[in-house]
């Protein structure tokens, strides 16, 4: 799948505010098949923005986005089997365990068998958690959830808002090795925001926000 | 996981406060609507409760009256102004056979030999109580259809054949005798079959169908004799206080226990409306109560919703578990309601076919309950859909 952003900004910031941006009023911008793009800015800057225009639950933008050409208004379509995405904030259920978190997502999907879960579970280091509300977990753990949640799908994009916030760098690379897996088994593409640069993995491209 | 977790956002106290509210109001409106039903034909048996609030005035008789008999009937002047009362709805005169007329048998196994003078009115059909096909008179018949009053009947059998020891007849034995009737005047005389069709309780006469009566009378009667001394008055509003006073003022005596009957009726009526009207408040208030409710939930778990929504539920699934909980819990309480309801009518029937000989209505209950059933679920189905989706998507992309 291609996505295609054409002359988008938000309708809350206006024209002044942006400037030198790779994203926000550039004629035509591209994420392609199988590449990972990292956006990076400053907060404040409208990156976790971006990612909701694309995965379609913030329409306060102007300019247009296409999905292989295909301009729509509504992306809900794209969210069961085309577009992954790692809140970050979680968007995670409080009165679920950790497993019944990631198994409301694959029993829309039926993606993963229950042993895959467990393993990505056990691999991730939190077997044990595996059957405590999410709500008694710490930023971290709920932060591994939320992206093991979003790989229990298919997609040919995964969306990563600030997805290593709360890490640790041993964890960090753990979750890396996973997601690049996952989106490496998919041909899949990786959209992922932060504040910095990233020494874990390599993107193809770097835009600035 | 998502119904334990929807499970999670009901609030019990409100789905057993609207469990309750919907099976009393559906109950109430299930048993009055069929008490409705059940107990029309036994009023309109008994007195006039749907064409009618209506009743037969005559003059007093006084002793000065049985010398002078002219005193008794209604002048043209007297009938325009009860025609202008306030109360009258319409009037219509009785007419009275001015022939002579005999009723008689002739010998056989069923009917024993009688003989005996009559007399007959008529009055417009559309004041009958008594609906037959057997009600209809040409020239070219042979056959007189007479309607005389339930009273007749029940002095006969509590009265007379009480005390000379002959048997009680019923209303379809005694439909059943055929007999001959001679009518003669004017030097002239025909004979024709007759039977008793049916038994008015509003209209205390021996009648024949008006055809017959005007054409007898013009063949047989002396025209000059047609006079009234009897009318049916029908009321706007036979509550109306004045309707007693007027004929108290004017001396004219009217049947007041059953124009009282028929106030009851009015009353019986009113109140019936009234309790239907409150039953419908009740399901109204029940249905606004649950939607209110539903409301609060879909508000207070907006955020739960969006984040189904944002992993990939749509509202028709998110919509899905409401619907099928309060769709479920509206088909236990009208079912209950209609169990209910039938309990409650077999307890009242039971309590009215001892006290009173009347047939057996439709049970409507079922299928009203099945209807209002019905068109809830559709309300609800539509309007919980409705508010998910105005919650998970914004308005502009709607």
């Amino acid at each position: 799948m291609l996505i295609e952003l054409n002359n988008i900004k938000p309708t809350y910031m206006s024209d002044s505010e942006i400037s030198e941006s790779d994203i926000y009023l550039q004629e035509n911008v591209q994420f392609k098949k199988n590449k990972k793009y990292l956006i990076k800015a400053n907060s404040g800057h409208g990156k976790t923005s971006v990612l909701n225009f694309i995965y379609g639950n913030n329409t306060n933008f102007n300019g247009s986005i296409s999905y292989n050409g295909i301009f729509r208004n509504n992306a809900f379509d794209l969210r069961k089997s085309k577009i992954s995405y790692v809140f970050q904030d979680f968007k995670l259920f409080p009165s679920l365990t950790v497993f019944q978190n990631i198994q409301l997502k694959n029993t829309l999907t039926n993606h993963k068998t229950v042993e895959e879960i467990e393993n990505l579970i056990e691999e991730v280091l939190l077997l044990h958690k595996k059957d405590s509300l999410v709500n008694k977990l710490s930023l971290g753990q709920k932060q591994r959830v939320a992206i093991l949640r979003a790989l229990c799908q298919p997609f040919e994009f995964i969306l990563l808002d600030e997805p290593f916030s709360h890490l640790d760098r041993e964890n960090i690379k753990i979750i890396t090795n996973i997601i690049v897996r996952e989106v490496n088994k998919q041909n899949a593409s990786l959209i992922m925001t932060s504040l910095d640069e990233m020494n874990l993995l390599t993107f193809d491209k770097v835009l600035n926000l | 996981m998502l119904f334990k977790l929807q499970k999670r956002t009901l609030v019990v106290s409100q789905i057993v406060g609207y469990a309750l509210t919907i099976f009393v109001g559906i109950t109430i409106i299930l048993v009055t609507t069929q008490f409705y039903f059940d107990i029309k034909p036994l009023l309109s048996q008994q007195t006039d409760m749907f064409k009618s609030k209506s009743a037969v005035i005559s003059k007093n008789i006084s002793v000065f009256k049985t010398i002078d008999k002219e005193k008794i009937y209604f002048t043209n002047k007297e009938i325009k102004e009860l025609e202008n009362q306030s109360f009258t709805k319409c009037i219509s005169k009785f007419n009275t056979a001015t022939f002579k007329i005999n009723a008689y048998s002739k010998k056989t196994e069923t009917v024993p030999v009688f003989y005996t003078d009559l007399f007959f009115e008529s009055i417009s059909d559309t004041y009958l109580d008594v609906e037959t096909d057997e009600w209809k008179w040409e020239p070219t018949l042979d056959f007189i259809p007479i309607i005389i009053p339930e009273n007749y009947l029940n002095l006969y059998n509590f009265g007379f054949a009480e005390s000379q020891g002959l048997p009680v007849l019923s209303k379809n034995t005694i439909s059943q005798i055929e007999f001959n009737i001679q009518v003669s005047g004017n030097y002239k005389f025909k004979d024709y079959k007759s039977k008793i069709v049916g038994f008015s309780n509003k209209v205390n006469s021996i009648l024949v169908p008006a055809e017959f009566l005007s054409w007898a009378n013009k063949e047989f009667g002396n025209l000059s004799r047609n006079r009234t001394s009897r009318v049916l008055i029908e009321f706007n509003d036979p509550s109306d206080k004045t309707i007693l006073e007027y004929f108290n003022e004017n001396n004219y005596s009217i049947n007041k226990e059953k124009l009282e009957f028929s106030k009851l009726v009015f009353f019986f009526k009113s109140a019936m409306f009234f309790v239907i009207f409150i039953a419908l408040v009740i399901i109204i208030l029940s249905i606004s109560f649950i939607l209110l409710s539903l409301n609060l939930i879909i508000q207070r778990n907006k955020e739960l919703f969006l984040n189904l929504y944002n992993i990939g539920y749509n509202y028709n699934r998110i919509a899905k578990f409401y619907q099928v909980f309060i769709s479920s819990i509206t088909v236990l309480s009208i079912i209950t309601s209609v169990i209910v309801s039938n309990f409650i009518r077999d307890y009242y029937l039971e309590k009215i076919t001892n006290l009173f000989d009347f047939t057996l209505h439709r049970n409507y209950i079922l299928i009203l309950g099945l209807l209002l059933m019905l068109m809830l679920i559709i309300a609800y189905n539509i309007l919980i859909i409705r508010n998910i989706k105005r919650i998970v998507i914004p308005r502009n992309e709607i």
